[in-house]
């Protein structure tokens, strides 16, 4: 609830500031380390902004997957992983942000 | 009315972000060392901060943020044990952020360990800086020998993890070595207690750990 609470701030700070009548879509990118069910997002969302200009807005959500490999022999994992079978350590990068990328609106 | 397109970069965690830097900035220039204490409800956080204050205050003044949905029962504890405590209650929310102990950190100035306690689950806490210097999470064999596999994240940016009530272990079934491999798989870095607070049982190996983290944040810190 706190992260559809924030994206909803977020979209009706830019669209305040563009002086939007209505907010149509949102695209936001939602890494799959933060474990943030979709679905819920989205439900939170629609609760978050009823009675705002983002009522009924599109929230379009696009995941966004860590690379998690190897430092010493570069394989690659689905999941995090502490130790590569071949003892190397397995570095994870990003897959922890949510980004609000594009804010459609009416003005 | 016509449609615009905006194209943005506004990362929701940001506001945390800011105001963890300046919790980490104000803990810093006060030479003040920083726990956030993770896990679930009744894995022993409280308990965590009520023995390490028995057992080292004659050496560092203790303080304590208590996250809770409600009441002042973890107040009401660790303040018999010495401890400057702050209890904070989130309602509805099932974690600590940086914005809502801003003030409450600015309290513990005179302290030189202050323990972050978050509000029990294995899931929301996560991705929530506060500022802190070292992510410790409590888990307790009741929880089942699955438990650490099941919440990844939280023990993969462990900076230590340790595992409770070994004593109880037989009893609910579960086995220890599991939870021991599966942490292990997650984080290579993080120290694994094996502890029965209760009875003081692998306390002697937290406090090391402890003191050194201690040691090492205040390399780093002005006083």
């Amino acid at each position: 609830m706190s992260f559809a609470q924030s994206l909803l701030e977020n979209v009706l700070r830019v669209a305040e500031e563009k002086g939007a009548k209505k907010v149509k879509r949102v695209v936001v990118e939602i890494g799959t380390l933060l474990m943030l069910n979709p679905e819920q997002l989205t439900f939170c969302y629609e609760v978050v902004s009823k009675g705002t200009i983002a009522e009924n807005s599109e929230l379009n959500i696009v995941e966004i997957k860590p690379k998690i490999r190897c430092s010493v022999c570069g394989k690659e994992f689905d999941a995090p992983f502490a130790i590569c079978d071949c003892g190397g350590v397995v570095t994870v990068e990003g897959g922890k942000d949510a980004v609000i990328r594009k804010i459609e609106m009416e003005v | 009315m016509h449609k615009i397109e905006a194209d943005v970069q506004l990362s929701l965690l940001e506001e945390n972000r800011k105001y963890a830097g300046e919790n980490r900035e104000f803990l810093r220039e006060h030479g003040v060392v920083a726990f956030n204490l993770m896990g679930a409800t009744g894995s022993g956080k409280t308990m965590l901060i009520e023995k390490t204050a028995d057992l080292v205050s004659d050496k560092l003044k203790i303080g304590a943020i208590l996250g809770d949905v409600a009441g002042d029962d973890d107040f009401k504890r660790v303040t018999k044990h010495g401890v400057k405590a702050k209890m904070v209650n989130t309602g509805k929310e099932c974690h600590l952020d940086a914005h809502f102990i801003h003030h409450a950190v600015e309290e513990f100035a005179d302290v030189d360990v202050l323990f972050m306690e978050n509000v029990g689950n294995l899931v929301c806490p996560v991705d929530f800086d506060l500022g802190e210097d070292y992510r410790v999470v409590v888990v307790s064999v009741t929880e089942g020998d699955d438990v650490i596999r099941k919440h990844p994240e939280i023990f993969r940016l462990a900076d230590a993890i340790l595992i409770n009530k070994i004593s109880l272990a037989d009893a609910v079934g579960c086995d220890v070595d599991i939870m021991l491999r599966d942490a292990r798989r997650l984080n290579a870095k993080a120290p694994v207690i094996k502890m029965d607070l209760k009875n003081d049982i692998g306390v002697e190996n937290w406090l090391e750990w402890f003191f050194d983290a201690v040691e090492r944040a205040k390399k780093y810190k002005s006083v």
